[in-house]
């Protein structure tokens, strides 16, 4: 457990900034000031500010609700969905196995990042557009792990007690099958939370995500783009609060590895 | 020692690779320049000027030239032709220059004038409703033109880039066509124009430059890396936060003010909209002046009506409703917008004063003003929600935004008639506010019969006082156009036009 502490400890303080973002920023993120544009930091702006002279802190901690949460709701839902289907899949069998794994089959065989941009483009962009062209294809993972989890799983002879006891098939999904093959799903749901929220921020960074002026890390970013010769601090703070962020949750991811994988104990 | 000395040997050598060879001396005769103005988006890839835009690439590429051209005063003088004479008012004779020759030799005469606008109006889409010709007679030098109506601004039409004079029996094979200009093109591509120079060029002053490569670079930021690096000789084009990084020893720049506005339409199908003072006090909540000089780095001017005040109908003859943000709130309270949920935006009958704003991104000043005017707006408790999308035309045909920002050169023929048809009159093409004012109506057709340009200048000052005084749309800046180029380069100025650019004049020093 030791070995997890520091990255949760860090996790958890991201997480937590961007819960209560709103008390945290020292200006109002959105608050145009056109006479500090393009500040650089100073003891009033630490950040400096953008092109607006809004205060660029101000927008990385309230871009950290939009980044990270929205990041976080869309693995939620990504990895619950997937991973049900996987289990449905693995555990029934038949036609509807055949049918969802060869739709599976369809998405993965489009490299993630450019299918996303083009499902984003056709839905028109925002935010909430660029979460679902995101989905679109990012359940197929985790319906694959838990679905050769649960063929393992099928055949384990409480599976077959179960069975005999008369439990309902709905019922040894849920009592018995999903809860032994979290652990995995959590593990690789821990290390993709750094590969999403670089993508939706690399969805934003090309406009078709977040819109304005909602402060979005990759949106920030693109909109820095042309001053990081002329005021590079514009570009530097968000880029600097992704990589951090992803890298945080990446090192929590393996650690998590680490500790839930059996292989390792 | 020996690992440390093989690191630095490596690093050495990359660093070496990375660098840019300038060992070579630099090529005189070769012209570089990087646009971000040409292009499919654009309308204009190609060059042939009886397609859509693509007259724009003609002129401004120096491979055609039109009858009459504009001065820096955007009025007009003679270029391939002589001289003209208003025989009525449907009739005009215009002499054609006696030594002026295709860029194949072949001479330009009244009948290679004939067939080339014979064939511009049956072929381009604007032209045939500019002009409104009925016949073309040749004879010599002279080409007279007949008019079904009364056209008082034919020869600015003729001016427009669509009128490049070329010639028609040469074909159009590969998007090249035989003009006038100092260049000729050898090869025209989406993305990119080989010119050479034009040994047959009639010109008093003759192409100093063998060889010119255009190429379309959208992306501000390669235009500039490119530039800083040396392998474009000027652009075009340049994000404003980057003309800084050129304002020393090794670089020039040449700006002017241009017709091009940044406009925002209300639309009136907005029940909201349809209130002059809510109109009002949204054009008066926008801080035009800090929008000019912060966002748009001082690369502009401030507007008040559609035409800079440069032309005699343009900003210094007309006025609209100042920047005035208590002015603003005090209108909406006089019709019944006020906050009285205390949520920091007005409402009526339990709704909020919230608008659509629709908008483009393919022109960087747009979304800077979309969010300067998102902010400018919440000072007075209105709402406004920004669809900055490169999928515009899909929300204007259906219906879906109450504002309608864009970027238009509002006069590129010296002459405001053709911003009036297209933009404003009830019915036009490009009037995204449905606006519909009888008044407007009557003096677009009073302008449509007056001759004289200082009798139409009066008229366009009283139309554009209208569409202020109606607060129909509001305009933000007019733009600066700035060329960048290489401290060698001479020649090279930006025109208020925004279509002439390369001349015989463009040398390498």
């Amino acid at each position: 457990m030791n070995k997890i502490f520091p990255q949760l400890i860090s996790a958890g303080a991201i997480i937590f900034i961007a819960i209560f973002a709103q008390y945290l920023t020292p200006f109002d993120p959105y608050e145009q000031n056109l006479a500090r544009a393009l500040t650089p930091p100073d003891s009033i702006n630490l950040l400096g500010t953008d092109r607006y002279g809004r205060d660029i802190l101000s927008r990385v901690i309230i871009g950290s609700q939009t980044t990270i949460l929205s990041a976080l709701a869309l693995l939620a839902v990504i990895s619950i969905f997937g991973s049900l289907i996987g289990a449905v899949c693995g555990f029934k069998g038949g036609k509807l196995d055949t049918f969802l794994m060869r739709l599976s089959d369809v998405f993965l065989a489009f490299p993630q990042m450019v299918f996303a941009i083009a499902a984003a483009g056709a839905l028109g962009g925002g935010l909430f557009n660029a979460a679902l062209a995101l989905a679109l294809i990012g359940w197929t993972k985790y319906a694959r792990i838990s679905r050769s989890l649960t063929l393992t799983i099928r055949k384990m002879p409480y599976i077959d007690a179960a069975k005999l006891a008369g439990t309902s098939s709905f019922g040894i999904l849920i009592n018995h099958v999903l809860p032994n093959i979290a652990g995995p799903i959590l593990v690789t749901a821990a290390l993709d939370i750094g590969t999403i929220i670089m993508e939706l921020a690399g969805l934003s960074f090309l406009g078709l995500g977040a819109m304005p002026p909602t402060a979005e890390w990759g949106a920030m970013m693109n909109n820095g783009r042309s001053m990081l010769q002329t005021a590079s601090w514009v570009i530097l703070a968000p880029g600097f609060a992704i990589f951090l962020t992803v890298a945080i949750f990446n090192l929590l991811g393996d650690a998590l590895r680490d500790v839930l994988d059996v292989k390792n104990r | 020692m020996k690992k440390f000395l093989a690191a630095m040997t490596s690093v050495g050598i990359l660093i070496s690779g990375c660098g840019s060879d300038n060992s070579t001396a630099e090529d005189k005769t070769t012209f570089t320049y990087g646009t971000v103005a040409y292009g499919v988006a654009m309308e204009n890839a190609g060059t042939n000027p009886h397609e859509s835009y693509s007259g724009w690439s003609t002129i401004r590429y120096g491979i055609g030239e039109t009858l009459f051209k504009f001065n820096e005063h955007m009025e007009l003088e003679p270029w391939i032709a002589e001289s003209f004479a208003q025989i009525d008012d449907y009739t005009v004779k215009i002499k054609v220059k006696d030594n002026v020759t295709f860029s194949n030799g072949k001479k330009v005469d009244g009948e290679a004038v004939k067939k080339c606008l014979e064939h511009l109006i049956v072929n381009h889409d604007r032209a045939p409703h500019d002009l409104k010709i009925s016949g073309i007679a040749a004879d010599g030098q002279i080409v007279t033109i007949t008019s079904t109506e009364k056209v008082p601004a034919l020869l600015n039409y003729l001016s427009d880039p669509y009128g490049c004079i070329i010639d028609v029996d040469a074909g159009f094979e590969d998007k090249i066509v035989v003009g006038t200009g100092p260049y000729r093109a050898v090869k025209v591509t989406d993305t990119q124009i080989d010119l050479v120079r034009n040994e047959n060029y009639w010109g008093a002053v003759k192409p100093k430059l063998e060889k010119i490569i255009v190429r379309s670079i959208t992306d501000g930021d390669t235009l500039t890396m490119a530039m800083q690096n040396g392998e474009l000789d000027a652009v075009q084009g340049l994000p404003y936060s980057s003309l800084k990084l050129f304002d020393n020893d090794k670089f020039k720049i040449s700006q002017v003010d241009t017709s091009r506005v940044y406009q925002a339409a209300f639309n009136f199908d907005t029940p909201e909209l349809q209130d002059l003072n809510v109109r009002r006090a949204i054009s008066m909540a926008i801080d035009k002046e800090n929008f000019t000089k912060v966002l748009l780095d001082g690369n502009g001017t401030a507007a008040v009506g559609p035409f800079p005040a440069n032309l005699s109908f343009g900003d210094n003859a007309v006025h609209a409703a100042p920047y005035d943000l208590d002015g603003a709130k005090n209108l909406l309270t006089e019709s019944g917008w006020i906050d009285t949920d205390g949520d920091g935006y007005v409402d009526k009958d339990g709704k909020n004063l919230e608008l659509r704003y629709l908008t483009y991104t393919s022109r960087q000043e747009l979304p800077l003003l979309a969010e300067a005017a998102q902010a400018n707006l919440k000072k007075i408790g209105v709402k406004l929600n920004v669809n900055a999308t490169d999928n515009y035309k899909t929300f204007l045909r259906d219906g879906d935004y109450d504002i309608f920002s864009k970027a238009i050169v509002t006069a590129p023929t010296g002459d405001a008639e053709y911003y009036f048809t297209s933009h404003i009159v009830s019915g036009a093409v490009d009037n995204a506010g449905h606006y519909n004012s009888a008044e407007i109506s009557r003096l677009e057709n009073e302008l449509h019969n007056t001759f004289g340009a200082a009798n139409r200048s009066a008229l366009a000052i009283q139309m554009s006082q209208q569409i202020l005084d109606d607060c129909a749309l509001f305009y933000a800046s007019h733009l600066k156009m700035s060329f960048v180029m290489k401290n060698n380069v001479a020649g090279f100025y930006a025109h208020p036009s925004d279509y002439y650019e390369i001349t015989a004049e463009l040398e390498k020093k």
